[in-house]
């Protein structure tokens, strides 16, 4: 099991496609809208490294997004 | 099925205010059995019988609504597609449970045989039992000694709102204040439920075989654990006492068998919420919501009314009470429910630094829900969580400001979210 965030810079006046859009895909486990630095963080759950780029390709091939960053995760501690 | 994308924060005050509305319609409904149970036993005798007769009829109407929610339907759970989605089949419990499930049964079996002893020994405890509501106080203070979550201002203020709202809101006002009454709800009643909430939560928090845990096992091993405590509580008692409330129980299940089996079927989905709910939110906040009970609880009395004597208000000046006690309770939950700030904070490492301490000093942090060490621009992600973006400053950024081996952090506020819950 392979966790990412999908760190996203979207268009201006693209939002609301961009987050139908990225409702739609597999392999979500969560959306937020930032104000900062990124406009969207995507958090991904995937069996692989194949499966990851699958998710990161479709994100990218999304109208409206300007620039993706995808940091893997490689330890998680959480409450 | 509730695998979609939903606001967490809207599921959440979905599934609490479910129970709630459950839980007053199953209040209503037991107070039926109690009547009906008054005219065959005598009164006091009442909640002991009701209360063992419960659990042994839950044990089984339990075990049978997870044997149905097992059944598999295009490889998912019955139960998965339509309570919760965690949920796969009835199973035996994990090991890593069985503290958790010794200490919640526990809880439950103390909460419930105080319950029994304010009701049998006080036979009016409408004074006393509004008390019950200080809970949501026991639960923060308990959240800010164990966990770091402790609770701003804002909280503690929701959380008090919340209490006196509840109380006033479920007083009745022709019962008298008994110490004695009064001090077992507030050492033994409960603290019961503070052990139950929190170590249900832990429960629901807990991964079995990499997946979350579900709350139909939860509970059904709850009630299971739960009937063996009681029943060993009960067994003293009835040495002590020379009573014969063990075998008599026995008797009154038989005797009330198919309204206690309605009553604690239906208590079943109202549990499985609230345990769905513990695993979203603090315990205190869920225990918050929860306490809407009483807004639903004056249809379900009045509606009852009609059938057995119910304790309803009968002046003016009562209905004014409680309107304020309801309008007390709706104001805390809604403070409750738009005063949260949340953001990612994005850090970036200086070279020289163990991965392993920055992560810990990052951990250590209030108010940090994740963290985690990402390969990629930044070496962190942390998920925060704040009442306040004055508190997120105080309590975060200037604590991150001081660890030393973080180069640079950017903070992004969160302005909706949505999770695969």
């Amino acid at each position: 099991m392979i966790k990412a965030y999908i760190l996203i810079r979207a268009r201006i006046g693209k939002l609301d496609n961009i987050l139908k859009e990225t409702k739609k895909l597999k392999n979500v486990e969560s959306i937020a809208v930032v104000a900062g630095d990124y406009d969207i963080i995507v958090k991904a759950r995937v069996n692989d490294l194949e499966q990851l780029m699958k998710i990161t390709d479709e994100i990218q091939s999304i109208d409206g997004i300007k620039q993706t960053t995808t940091q893997v995760i490689e330890k998680e501690i959480s409450l | 099925m509730i695998s979609i994308h939903l606001r967490r924060k809207h599921l959440f005050y979905t599934l609490a205010i479910l129970s709630s509305l459950i839980a007053a319609i199953v209040a209503g409904i037991d107070s039926f059995i109690t009547y009906k149970m008054g005219i065959v036993y005598s009164v006091p005798k009442v909640p002991w019988l009701y209360g063992l007769s419960a659990f042994l009829v839950g044990v089984l109407i339990t075990f049978v609504l997870c044997l149905i929610f097992s059944i598999p339907i295009n490889g998912k759970s019955l139960g998965s597609r339509i309570i919760d989605p965690s949920f796969n089949r009835i199973r035996l419990v994990h090991k890593k449970e069985l503290k958790y499930h010794v200490l919640a049964a526990l809880g439950n079996s103390i909460t419930t045989i105080g319950y029994f002893y304010v009701l049998s020994v006080f036979v009016d405890p409408s004074a006393i039992l509004p008390f019950y509501q200080v809970v949501i106080l026991y639960l923060l203070i308990v959240e800010s000694v164990a966990e770091k979550n402790a609770p701003t201002l804002i909280e503690t203020q929701s959380a008090v709102i919340v209490t006196f709202g509840a109380m006033l809101g479920s007083i009745s006002l022709n019962g008298n204040i008994n110490l004695e009454a009064l001090a077992v709800m507030f050492l033994i009643v409960n603290p019961g439920w503070v052990l139950l909430s929190i170590y249900q939560r832990k429960l629901k928090l807990l991964k079995i075989n990499k997946k979350p845990n579900d709350s139909l096992n939860i509970r059904f091993w709850n009630l299971v654990f739960t009937l063996i405590f009681t029943a060993m509580f009960v067994e003293i008692f009835d040495q002590i006492h020379g009573t014969f409330y063990l075998r008599e129980s026995l008797n009154a299940t038989i005797n009330f068998f198919w309204w206690i089996m309605l009553s604690m079927g239906i208590t079943f989905f109202s549990y499985i919420f609230y345990i769905r709910a513990l695993g979203i939110g603090k315990a205190s906040i869920t225990q918050a919501v929860k306490a809407s009970t009483i807004i639903f609880s004056i249809p379900v009395s009045l509606l009852l009314s009609n059938f057995i004597p119910v304790p309803i208000p009968v002046t003016p000046v009562l209905w004014l009470i409680k309107t304020i006690g309801i309008t007390l309770v709706i104001l805390g939950i809604i403070s409750f429910a738009l005063t949260e700030v949340k953001a990612f904070i994005l850090i970036r490492a200086s070279p020289g630094f163990k991965i392993s301490y920055l992560l810990n000093e990052i951990w250590k942090i209030r108010g940090v829900d994740s963290v985690s060490v990402v390969s990629g621009k930044y070496d962190f992600v942390a998920k925060v969580r704040t009442r306040t973006l004055l508190k997120g400053y105080e309590r975060i950024i200037r604590r991150l400001d001081k660890i030393s081996g973080i180069k640079e952090f950017k903070w992004n506020s969160i302005l909706k979210e949505w999770e695969n819950i």
